[in-house]
């Protein structure tokens, strides 16, 4: 798994690549934490994120509350089929702001 | 002056009746005193006070041997002088002397006796005349003696009569203070009976419960006494195997009963964190050595059981050799190579007692007290021996390990005083059901049930991403269509996933065995641990409203699979997770 950080616009833009599964998780949420805590409204881009377990969805919920509590908002954009499925088996798909693409997001 | 023998003659006839009457008095409140208060002492007392009044006497004291009768000492006294407590030599002063010779003594002028102690009287002041004093003495045992002091009015001095009063008076004293000692100590017998049986039952709650029928390892204890010295242990570890011991604690009663209880719960408490029963029974020794009373030891072998490769690390402190049956029907017998538990408390080696790993290959592993070996098997005092039990355990091969112990244990007879000694056996059996799930499935076969794919690989995150590459590659095989396949590789992953994170407390060398496997219409998944049971009712799904980090994985998957459950595994070992799906072909798919 890899991740990518840059600003686009006033919001900044988190993208993930590859699998986020036990092993990746960790890092994932390390990152996801570090982004939220730039105060800006964070978009997680998982367009080519292949696979997310209930880990990785856990990594996003808790940046979802760190991001409230900020006061910011975080949106979730061009979500994979994977990562869309596992948000649907969880229910939490109503729970986070879903965008088609990155730049309907901003 | 001519009526006047007939006055003393109707005087002495009134005398005799009320003397009759204070012997009777007398019997009647010791053993009333006694029983109403069970303080011997008190009821002495009160008839130390009825026998100085019934004489007539200023003062009077009551004394009793010791158990060894070296001394006398006084235990009630009545009158000018205190001396409850005061203790003399069994044979001095004119109490001893008294005691000593069995006899009544009336020493009119006690100025005139070599043997009276003034020592009191020159502490008090009190200046003593005449003593009388009278043994208490059941039969031939000799209990104490009974000494009264002036008598009142007149000269002060005792008579003959006064003698022979008091002689019955000091017989019906002696015979209540027996009764009730002998009243005491029946209590204090049923007092100790009592608290014996509450150590049995907290002791016997020592010991594992009876093996079921598949289990590996189980024991066997029947103490001799109520209370027992020998103890066998075993308890699963977190990596799936099972540790095990059996002592036999110096002696015998509750002495050794105490030790055995503090070996045990050492070994036990020990034996989860210390993974190695050689290190462990030199800290259970070291421990004893500390502690223990003097000349108290405890022979011991303790080991530790692998049902995935069927191996014992045995480690033998000073006990009975430990015996190995084959499946070919030979013996093999390991030696003890460390001396008892509580000798030295510098063990054998510096790593600990010596450990031997012994390969059952589907063989028998069975350690035992000297009970069983030299336990009669007959009333003509035959002893069992070390071939006796090689036979019962050659004969009963084949039989549930629950079945072999009864037999082994079974043809001890107790004596007419009981059992000997304690008897206790404890029995390692390889099964073939102990190998990993995976592999026995795979054997199973036929019924429908078709293995696809059967691994077994290291309890590690990195390894969940190969897991997910066998499921999307089996359910390919099986022409599954895409939404289920995708679907089932999560629920398989969230599974493992509670496995690596959970069942091996952290531990890196665990290991997961899953088999994927089509069951008639059904996808099948097995994920073997081997890791200590887990609380099934703790791994449920969560409520969804609360939305927190971890949990949401056993939602999963009980989301997407159509049965989740855990069965039993084949050598009751670790914990068996079985998923269920019903196929979904993809279309098009033969």
């Amino acid at each position: 798994m890899k991740h990518e950080v840059k600003d686009v616009g006033d919001s900044v833009v988190i993208a993930f690549e590859g699998d986020v599964d036990l092993q990746t998780s960790p890092k994932a949420r390390e990152a996801l934490l570090a982004t939220v805590g730039q105060g800006k409204p964070v978009v997680v881009d998982l367009a080519k994120v292949g696979y997310i377990d209930s880990s990785g969805v856990a990594s996003l919920v808790e940046a979802l509350q760190a991001a409230k509590k900020g006061g910011q908002t975080l949106a979730l954009a061009a979500v994979s089929e994977g990562a869309l499925r596992v948000l649907k088996l969880a229910r939490l798909d109503a729970v986070f702001a879903i965008h088609a693409s990155v730049d309907d997001a901003v | 002056m001519s009526n006047a023998p007939a006055l003393n003659i109707r005087d002495a006839a009134a005398e005799d009746a009320r003397r009759f009457q204070a012997n009777l008095e007398l019997l009647a409140e010791m053993s009333q005193d006694f029983a109403a208060s069970r303080d011997l002492d008190a009821a002495l007392l009160k008839a130390v006070g009825h026998i100085t009044d019934s004489v007539n006497a200023e003062g009077g004291a009551l004394f009793l041997l010791d158990e060894q009768g070296e001394n006398l000492r006084c235990h009630a006294c009545v009158g000018a002088t205190e001396i409850t407590g005061l203790v003399i030599a069994a044979d001095k002063g004119i109490v001893g002397r008294s005691v000593q010779n069995n006899l009544g003594e009336i020493v009119r002028d006690v100025s005139k006796d070599p043997n009276f102690f003034g020592g009191v009287d020159e502490k008090t002041g009190y200046t003593t005349k005449s003593i009388l004093c009278a043994p208490l003495t059941v039969k031939d045992g000799r209990i104490g003696a009974i000494e009264l002091i002036n008598k009142r009015g007149g000269d002060g001095l005792f008579n003959p009569d006064d003698l022979h009063f008091l002689e019955a008076l000091a017989a019906s004293a002696a015979l209540a203070i027996l009764n009730a000692r002998q009243a005491d100590a029946l209590l204090e017998q049923e007092r100790i009976k009592r608290e014996l049986e509450l150590a049995r039952e907290i002791q016997s709650s020592l010991l594992p419960r009876q093996p079921g029928d598949d289990a590996p390892i189980g024991g066997v204890n029947q103490p001799a006494r109520e209370v027992s010295g020998d103890f066998f242990d075993h308890f699963p570890l977190e990596d799936g195997r099972i540790c095990f011991c059996l002592g036999d604690v110096s002696g015998k009663g509750v002495n050794a009963a105490l030790l055995m209880a503090k070996t045990a719960s050492l070994y036990r408490c020990l034996g989860k964190a210390i993974l190695s029963p050689g290190r462990l029974l030199a800290l259970v020794n070291r421990e004893i050595c500390e502690t223990a009373a003097r000349g108290m030891f405890v022979t011991m072998v303790g080991g530790i059981y692998d049902p995935r490769t069927g191996v014992v690390t045995l480690s033998n402190a000073g006990h009975e050799p430990a015996l190995l049956l084959t499946p070919d029907g030979d013996f093999q017998a390991f030696e003890a190579e460390g001396p008892p538990l509580g000798i030295l408390a510098d063990p054998p080696t510096k790593d600990g007692y010596p450990e031997t790993a012994i390969d059952l290959k589907g063989g028998s592993l069975w350690i035992f007290t000297d009970g069983v070996t030299e336990g009669y098997v007959d009333d003509a005092g035959t002893e069992l021996g070390v071939d006796g039990v090689k036979r019962i355990l050659l004969e009963t091969r084949g039989r549930t390990l629950r079945a072999r112990l009864d037999a082994v244990v079974g043809v001890i007879k107790p004596g007419e005083g009981g059992m000997r000694d304690d008897v206790t056996l404890l029995g390692v059996t390889d099964t073939a059901a102990v190998r990993p799930a995976a592999l026995a499935a795979a054997e199973r076969g036929g019924g429908g049930s078709e293995s696809i794919m059967s691994m077994r690989l290291p309890a590690r995150a990195d390894r969940l991403r190969v897991i997910r590459h066998a499921v999307r590659a089996a359910l390919d095989f099986l022409d599954c269509e895409h939404e289920m396949t995708e679907q089932v590789i999560l629920a398989v992953d969230e599974a493992c996933q509670n496995v690596v994170r959970h069942a091996y407390g952290g531990r890196a060398d665990g290991e997961i065995a899953v088999e994927l496997r089509r069951d008639g219409d059904d996808f099948v998944v097995e994920l073997q641990d081997f890791a200590a049971p887990v609380d099934t009712d703790r791994v449920k799904g969560r409520d969804l409203d609360d939305i927190k980090p971890g949990g949401l994985g056993v939602h999963l998957i009980h989301e997407i699979m159509d049965d989740v459950q855990f069965v039993t595994p084949p050598a009751g070992v670790g914990n068996l997770l079985q998923l269920r799906k019903r196929l979904n072909i993809k279309a098009g798919a033969s």
